[in-house]
């Protein structure tokens, strides 16, 4: 329910909008737990309704950017047959994060309603900030 | 799920292995079979599912391009030093303890110090143990000490693979047999056993000893592949070289090894029934210097001729 996706899905999606913010996505499908890579892959996949709008490089390339900046960790699996999983787990820094763009995310939506539909002809997607 | 491997080898071809790109490698894999195996149980057949699998990816070069790049622009586009790269490494392969097996280590460690207290109690005359119960605890306890080697060796570690199950059971057993042994004595020499037990204590650190012996001889690959790269780095004449080079050496050092403990024992038991217990012991001293002996003169060959040790 944290995924930042407008809710008129449809042709319309917006798969710039919903890149822009990857690394808040993949902090939030961590949140409950954590996960490998292809978990994570599988639980936007399925929130964006099956077309997969978050490139599988981009994916490799965050997990790369979130382990640096110490907002996820990354542990290896000991899975005995078949190829070892690197498990991501959310830090305590992660969280903060996580809880501080969720913030303005709702703040950014809430003025990008108000605008677009004071307007009554919000045709256009529009990006935030 | 072998043509993942065999497609994710063949497209990073001639990639330098480093460390990153070794270790995105393998998580990409183990992504791609979950992938391959998804789209097998949505029907499609084992080897349609690789394929599709990987060209779902994109193009892999570019990815392990991008992760070198991000690890250059990390160290400042200066060259590590062996050292550096292995701290890396190990720091890309960390592995979270398992809470299991800290668990099970605290208790086997409590229950070893608790019976061990409970022995020296007896010992000391504050409660009265039967023998037979102070020996029971004690073999209870050896084994406790024996299950936190064992068990912490079968772990991967940041710096060392797992090591076999089997292996990691003779070095249990080994363990628990060298504590029980270095336990009965100290026992036997406070007074609660008779003195015959100090036999069934050296027995018991006879074995042990050759045991110990037998598993670090064969011992192999136990560092992982940068570890040892570091190390060879480090050290290009290692001590231990000869046993590395010349296998029939190491075996040979084996079988010397077990007749000089097997010999120290008789002799430890004969002079024990005779001389007496109390300077039998010193038949293990004279062995140990005797096999520390045999051990140096057999890595240290002279480089003058071909004398091998004996």
């Amino acid at each position: 329910m944290q995924r930042a996706e407008p809710p008129t899905a449809d042709d319309a999606f917006s798969a710039d909008l919903l890149r822009g913010h990857t690394d808040t996505i993949v902090l939030a499908t961590l949140r409950r737990g954590d996960r490998y890579g292809f978990e994570i892959y599988k639980a936007i996949r399925d929130a964006t309704g099956g077309a997969h709008e978050i490139k599988e490089a981009t994916l490799y390339a965050t997990y790369r950017r979130l382990t640096k900046d110490g907002l996820v960790e990354a542990y290896w699996g000991d899975e005995s047959q078949g190829g070892r999983r690197k498990y991501y787990r959310i830090t305590d820094a992660g969280r903060a994060v996580f809880r501080k763009n969720v913030a303005a995310w709702v703040a950014t939506r809430d003025v990008i309603d108000s605008l677009l539909s004071a307007d009554g002809a919000g045709t256009d997607k529009d990006t935030p900030r | 799920m072998t043509t993942v491997h065999r497609l994710l080898d063949a497209a990073l071809a001639g990639v330098e292995p480093s460390p990153e790109v070794q270790d995105l490698k393998e998580e990409i894999r183990a992504n791609l079979e979950a992938r391959a195996a998804e789209l097998q149980a949505g029907g499609a057949a084992p080897d349609d599912a690789a394929r599709r699998a990987f060209d779902e990816l994109g193009d892999v070069r570019a990815l392990v391009a991008d992760a070198q790049a991000d690890a250059v622009a990390e160290t400042g586009g200066t060259p590590r030093t062996p050292l550096q790269a292995a701290a890396a490494a190990a720091q890309q392969h960390r592995v979270r303890p398992k809470p299991r097996f800290v668990l099970g280590v605290v208790l086997a460690s409590a229950v070893l110090v608790a019976l061990l207290a409970l022995c020296l109690l007896d010992a000391l005359g504050a409660v009265d143990l039967p023998a037979v119960v102070v020996a029971a605890l004690l073999l209870t306890a050896s084994s406790a000490a024996g299950f936190v080697v064992g068990s912490s060796l079968s772990q991967e570690t940041t710096t060392n693979h797992p090591v076999p199950s089997r292996r990691a059971g003779g070095y249990y057993l080994a363990t628990a047999l060298a504590v029980l042994g270095l336990m009965l004595a100290g026992f036997t020499a406070l007074g609660t056993f008779d003195e015959w037990a100090y036999v069934v204590a050296g027995a018991c650190a006879v074995v042990a000893g050759t045991a110990f012996t037998m598993l670090g001889v064969t011992q192999t690959n136990r560092k992982k592949a940068w570890v040892r790269d570091v190390a060879r780095a480090q050290a290009s004449d290692d001590a231990f070289g000869r046993f590395d080079r010349d296998p029939a050496a190491a075996a040979r050092f084996g079988v010397y090894t077990l007749v000089i403990w097997l010999v120290a024992f008789v002799v430890f038991v004969v002079l024990g029934l005779t001389v007496g217990w109390a300077w039998s012991w010193l038949t293990f001293v004279v062995a140990l210097a005797v096999m520390m002996l045999v051990l140096a003169r057999m890595l240290f060959v002279p480089q003058d001729d071909r004398r091998t040790s004996r």
